[in-house]
């Protein structure tokens, strides 16, 4: 997590809903070559291809075939296709068949696809305690 | 049991969806023989194929909402129109109109229209009529538009510069 993001700011992670009738926001594409050491942060949507470590704050994350993400991630969806070592924070969290996920999957909803490979906790929780989340909890061993 | 044994022929042959089993095209071609008052079977509608996305074929973009705080690695083009606090090195890259990057850019071509404060090293450099830069650029080939703004040094670069940091040049 970065500085940054850890600072005394009361600021909620997860984003906003947004309106219905709003303009859909571009989603950003991070191609199958392209590799990201850092934070993601973003309102809209985000395709990862390549390869991310770090934080993401997104309203919908989609980690697709060949693709992978080491990090925890907050988001309203989450659909995952490829592979994700981390935490996920999400209220609907989708796991494609080709997943391969460790970890653990903080949810509301989740489906989980045959042949997935789960390697995770799922612990449930209400709508709110992802609407009020401001710091990710600390990571147990 | 005979029409229901028929039922289920219509439905193996009629793969297309008809409302009506005459008037329909699809139907007629899948079944020649005059319409015969058979009834229609509940035809459910064929799923939409899913759209075919060339999902890992061509650039990187970040989108206007995104906002990355760390280092960019492409061997392939990337498309800037958020922002980036940190190093980006791709092959060509483009900073759109908006865009704003804190940190160095590194690659054969870099294209920008919006902010960039830090350095730019690459081949070829284009500053558009609506770039801001506020540092040096290193370059081998550079136009710049008229309304582009620079602040920094502007100066050829001698060593191979083909997306890797180089060196101090000096």
């Amino acid at each position: 997590m970065g500085t940054a993001m850890s600072a005394a700011q009361a600021r909620l992670l997860l984003k906003p809903p947004r309106a219905e009738g709003g303009t859909p926001l571009s989603a950003s594409h991070l191609s199958q070559s392209l590799t990201v050491k850092g934070d993601l942060d973003s309102d809209g949507e985000v395709h990862i291809h390549g390869n991310v470590s770090g934080l993401v704050l997104v309203d919908r994350l989609v980690v697709e075939v060949g693709g992978s993400l080491d990090g925890d991630v907050v988001a309203r969806d989450v659909h995952i296709e490829g592979r994700m070592t981390g935490r996920i924070f999400a209220l609907n969290v989708t796991l494609e068949s080709a997943a391969e996920v460790s970890g653990r999957i903080f949810h509301n909803t989740i489906s989980v696809a045959k042949g997935a490979r789960i390697d995770a906790r799922m612990p449930w929780r209400p709508p709110s305690y992802f609407e009020t989340l401001e710091q990710l909890p600390e990571v147990r061993q | 049991m005979s029409m229901f044994n028929r039922n289920e022929k219509e439905t193996g042959t009629g793969a297309a969806v008809g409302e009506k089993p005459s008037d329909a095209p699809a139907s007629v071609a899948a079944a020649p023989k005059p319409a015969q008052p058979v009834v229609q079977p509940v035809v459910q509608p064929a799923p939409e194929p899913a759209p075919v996305r060339s999902g890992n074929a061509g650039p990187s973009v970040i989108s206007k909402a995104l906002k990355i705080t760390g280092q960019l690695e492409s061997t392939e083009d990337i498309r800037i129109d958020g922002e980036v606090e940190g190093d980006i090195h791709g092959v060509s890259v483009t900073v759109g109109n908006g865009a704003k990057v804190k940190g160095s850019v590194y690659g054969q071509t870099v294209e920008l229209s919006g902010t960039i404060e830090g350095k730019i090293e690459a081949k070829k450099v284009v500053l558009t009529s609506t770039a801001h830069m506020a540092g040096d650029v290193i370059h081998q080939d550079i136009k710049i538009e008229s309304g582009a703004y620079i602040d920094g040094h502007c100066r050829p670069g001698t060593n191979k510069l083909d997306g890797k940091p180089a060196g101090k040049p000096n």
